[in-house]
């Protein structure tokens, strides 16, 4: 049976496409970024997530897990604070809850996105929800483009918009900082500009890492040549680390997170492309 | 927004002014010794204005302030005292006042009196006194402008009140005239009513004679700052609590929409200036054009909890099922928070009780969970249980009045024509309203019985009594288990279902019962402070609510339950027929500042709102809030003087709020991404 975990379905998200929208977050990705302000979406398994402010340190859920944290212990925290991420989801149960929120979704010329995590890592679940939905509602794919191109084209044909990620046009360096080879993603973007697929590229500003002048640069060279005409530019949320704590684990990034990234729209400009800063402090 | 109003703003948040009022009651028993009720009220009316001192401030173009921080009262014949609040919770004809002025009420005070052969002769006279003294003061305050207001007031002042109004400035320094009088009579949470209606065509014959756009909104603007000084002297339940509602747009019986290009002004004025009076009241349809909505939500984003949306395809139907004419229905405003009421016409008791659903339910549980062997049985008891409350209401409060109140009487239809006073009910409408509260809490109640008890059979009825007894001590896993059961506000219809049989019940034995005032009683789904006060003493609650925990607010869900998001939430909460709770009491819903950081979340929180419309909602209201910002406002008050909060049908300084209300409002962000 085709299923996938998913961990968070946020039924106003203002960001993630046109209208209002449903996002659906799937669990798991291949990539690791450094800047990751999501690390509940990365692992493929499902795992205890517990909110650090309001914490007593009674010790209830460590004794009901004997000894750890597991499923035993969700139940006994007396203020609520852990919860199982990753609820498995079969394509019809996902479309049944999308299925009552779908008249005011469309109505206002929204939609549902699928996002992460990374959605391209469940295929056979991602298509067969995108095709329930065929026809109901606007269907978006939030993406890091990292998956092989026949997924790319199976999801292509089930998708009507995407918001695609373009981080690091260095292989070496989006290897170092992503542990993933871009090729495969910078494949797919040819894919999906030769479609003729709407879509918007989002670039992260990160500081010292995605937002110098050398990438930047090829990132507006490359849109050029894929005849793309605008971008987002989207600047480093610093309170990304906040949630690793949630996880059980450290947010420990390799660049300056106190640095202001740089938007340079000049440079995407003097390429034709016309950036748009999303919300975010950055210097241009 | 021009420099002479900046001023003037600056001047009131400086509230300097407070301190420069002279203390004291001032006793007038010996003055009503012997008179009737009516006429007491009206000479210590009388005896309150010959005491005040007429008095501006600096940049003020309206006057009529305060010189004492305090009332006039006198001490019955049983020893009691009359410092009471009297009549409110209404908006006074303020149309037919300006259209007449003082002196043609006066004329038709003195021809009815006439007409009516002494039959009601007490009224007349003290309703003619209380003009009189009114009046006597105006005369007092415009000799005093002379020489110490701009000359633009005195000019106004050789006018109005006692003629009616020929300019916008002139009709708001009537109405200045008219706020400031009933608030000396002790009448609070008055609202504004349809003010872009009734002031509409003052606002378009000054621009026809010429008059500069800038300069009328400048007056608006300074007529609205005006609105905010001694607030402090007519708070209710806390300050920002005292009801200067404003309702803008609607639509006429023809459907005809009546938004105009005072609303705008309205709300730009609003938008620009950021202070808690008046409260913004907007009615829309599911025809209403998305960009009304958009300057709607500009407003939402400011945090002040502006706009509170009216759904006239609801209200209107809803008001005319319980018995109101249809263009009486088709004029609502409401009274002061969210009350649906006829301006100048109801002099309706709109909050005279709560039906208070959790205890219900926790009351009928503790007497019948025990015998009852289905979940249907049990819920047959509680809703015999919310119709014996209802009952109640109506039993206990039939035949209640208001204050005698003259002066109030003087602008509400019906008691001129007819020389009843409001306490006497000669008012066109004489309705009762009653809220309910914490109707998320109870069916979340009974849903949660019916999942572990019934259904799943996890705990036994003995046990869950057990646990409500001990205030769930040593029940926390149990609690935890009733906390995750279906919740209102999540598009549960386990629990929505539940909700809607409450409902039902409650409007079928309340709505349209007689109230020994000639009018009836009617339902409603506000809760104002009743979701604190209410809840104190009610134990707990099979939801996970423990003893004396807050409920939600108004018609919103509870504060335990976590909801699956804002579309769920209007989804939960527009599954009722909602006509026959127009009493009134808006979903609240908290949205993340960060939604709205730039234009296309703006947008979208507007179709958040059309949505709730086109689904049939009643009323709704917005908070932009970041609950981060409220606990630091909370640890350092000094840093966030300026920090404005709904709290429930006003807004006010949440540093100046009781430590209940500011825990409310924090612990409903509480689940905010």
């Amino acid at each position: 049976m085709k299923q996938a975990l998913i961990f968070s379905v946020e039924e106003f998200s203002v960001h993630d496409g046109p209208g209002i929208r449903a996002t659906v977050f799937l669990k798991g990705c291949p990539l690791r970024c450094e800047w990751c302000h999501n690390p509940e979406g990365q692992r493929f398994e499902n795992e205890i997530v517990k909110s650090q402010a309001g914490c007593e340190n009674c010790g209830a859920c460590v004794k009901a897990g004997g000894g750890r944290l597991n499923e035993k212990s969700v139940g006994v925290c007396p203020n609520r604070l852990l919860r199982m991420s990753g609820e498995p989801y079969t394509p019809s149960r996902l479309f049944e809850r999308l299925r009552r929120l779908l008249p005011i979704l469309s109505g206002a010329g929204g939609g549902v996105t699928f996002s992460g995590g990374e959605p391209l890592a469940h295929p056979d679940f991602l298509q067969e929800t995108l095709a329930l939905l065929k026809g109901q509602t606007h269907r978006a794919v939030q993406t890091s483009g990292y998956c092989d191109a026949d997924t790319f084209r199976y999801i292509l044909g089930q998708t009507d918009y995407f918001l695609y990620d373009l981080k690091l046009l260095d292989p070496a360096l989006h290897k170092r900082y992503t542990g993933a080879d871009n090729a495969p993603i910078l494949g797919n973007f040819r894919i999906l500009c030769g479609s003729g697929k709407p879509f918007i590229t989002r670039i992260p500003l990160i500081p010292g890492v995605t937002d110098t002048e050398e990438n930047l640069t090829a990132a507006a060279r490359f849109l050029r040549e894929n005849g793309v005409k605008t971008a987002e530019l989207l600047p480093y949320n610093r309170l990304a680390g906040s949630k690793y704590a949630s996880v059980g684990r450290r947010y420990a990034p390799g660049f300056d997170e106190n640095a202001l990234p740089h938007a340079r729209t000049d440079i995407f400009r003097s390429f034709g492309v016309e950036p748009k800063v999303l919300w975010g402090d950055h210097v241009d | 927004m021009t420099e002479h109003t900046k001023q003037l703003l600056a001047y009131l948040k400086k509230a300097e002014y407070r301190r420069e009022r002279t203390p004291g009651m001032i006793d007038v028993t010996d003055e009503i010794r012997g008179k009737s009720d009516l006429l007491r009220d009206a000479l210590r009316f009388r005896v309150m204005l010959e005491n005040e001192t007429p008095k501006i401030f600096p940049y003020d173009n309206f006057g009529f302030r305060r010189s004492r921080g305090d009332f006039a009262y006198y001490t019955d014949e049983n020893g009691s005292r009359s410092v009471q609040w009297s009549a409110g919770n209404l908006t006074p004809d303020y149309p037919k006042a300006l259209a007449l002025g003082m002196d043609g009420l006066r004329a038709e005070l003195l021809s009815k009196r006439e007409a009516d052969g002494g039959a009601h002769a007490d009224f007349y006279t003290a309703a003619l006194e209380t003009v009189d003294a009114a009046l006597d003061y105006a005369d007092r305050y415009r000799e005093f402008a002379k020489n110490h207001a701009p000359d633009v007031l005195y000019r106004a002042l050789c006018r109005v009140p006692h003629g009616p109004p020929e300019s916008f400035y002139e009709a708001c320094v009537f109405l200045q005239f008219m706020i400031f009088t009933l608030r000396c009579n002790r009448n609070t949470h008055l609202g504004l009513g349809r003010f872009d209606q009734y002031m509409l065509p003052f606002w378009r014959s000054d621009l026809e004679k010429g008059v500069p756009e800038e300069t009328l909104f400048e007056t608006l603007e300074e007529f609205f700052v005006s609105l905010n000084f001694d607030a402090d002297i007519y708070q209710g339940m806390q300050l920002g609590d005292n009801g200067q509602s404003l309702m803008l747009g609607g639509y006429d019986l023809n459907g005809q929409d009546r938004y105009n290009e005072l609303s705008v002004a309205v709300m730009n004025a609003s938008l620009e200036l950021r202070l808690i009076d008046p409260k913004i009241n907007l009615r829309v349809n599911s025809k209403t054009p998305a960009e009304r909505f958009l300057l709607a939500t500009r407003m939402t984003k400011q945090g002040l909890g502006f706009p509170q949306y009216a759904n006239d395809d609801v209200v209107v139907p809803g008001l005319i099922r319980l018995g109101y004419a249809p263009e009486d229905a088709a004029d609502y405003t409401v009274a002061a928070c969210w009350e649906f009421s006829i301006p100048g016409k109801g002099a309706e008791i709109v909050n005279i009780d709560q039906m208070v659903f959790p205890k219900v339910v926790r009351r009928e549980l503790f007497a019948h969970l025990e015998a009852c062997d289905s979940f249907d049985r049990l819920l047959e008891y509680v809703k015999l249980g919310v119709a014996f409350d209802a009952g109640e209401i109506v039993g206990k409060h039939s035949g209640h009045h208001y204050p005698a109140s003259p002066w109030l009487s003087v602008f509400i239809e019906g008691c001129v024509q007819t020389g009843k006073d409001v306490s006497a009910y000669g008012a066109k409408y004489n309705n009762f309203g009653a809220h309910g509260v914490g109707i998320a809490n109870a069916a979340d109640s009974l849903a949660a019985v019916r999942e572990v008890i019934y259904d799943k059979k996890e705990c036994t009825k003995t046990e869950l009594l057990r646990a409500l007894e001990k205030n769930f001590e040593g029940y926390g896993e149990l609690r935890n288990r009733l906390l995750s059961c279906p919740k209102m506000g999540s598009d549960d219809d386990r629990a929505d279902e539940i909700a809607r049989v409450l409902l039902e019940t409650y409007a079928d034995a309340l709505n349209g019962k007689p109230n020994g005032a000639g009018g009836i009683f009617r339902a409603g789904t506000g809760s104002a402070h009743e979701y604190y006060y209410s809840a104190r003493n009610v134990g707990a609650t099979p939801d996970g609510r423990k003893a004396g925990e807050m409920y939600g607010s108004g018609f919103s869900p509870s504060l335990t339950g976590r909801p699956t998001g804002p579309l769920s939430c209007i989804r939960s909460f527009t599954k009722y027929d909602m006509t026959r709770l127009v009493n009134g009491g808006p979903l609240s819903m908290e949205l993340h500042d960060s939604v709205f950081r730039d234009e296309e979340g703006v947008e979208k929180v507007a179709q958040l709102v059309m949505a709730f419309i086109r689904l049939g909602g009643h009323q709704l209201q917005l908070n932009s809030v970041n609950r981060d910002v409220l606990l630091d406002a909370r640890e350092h008050p000094e840093a966030h003087r300026d920090l404005i909060v709904r709290v429930w049908g006003w807004s006010g300084y949440f540093t100046e709020l009781d430590p209940q209300y500011q825990a409310h409002i924090i612990r409903r962000t509480e689940f905010l991404v």
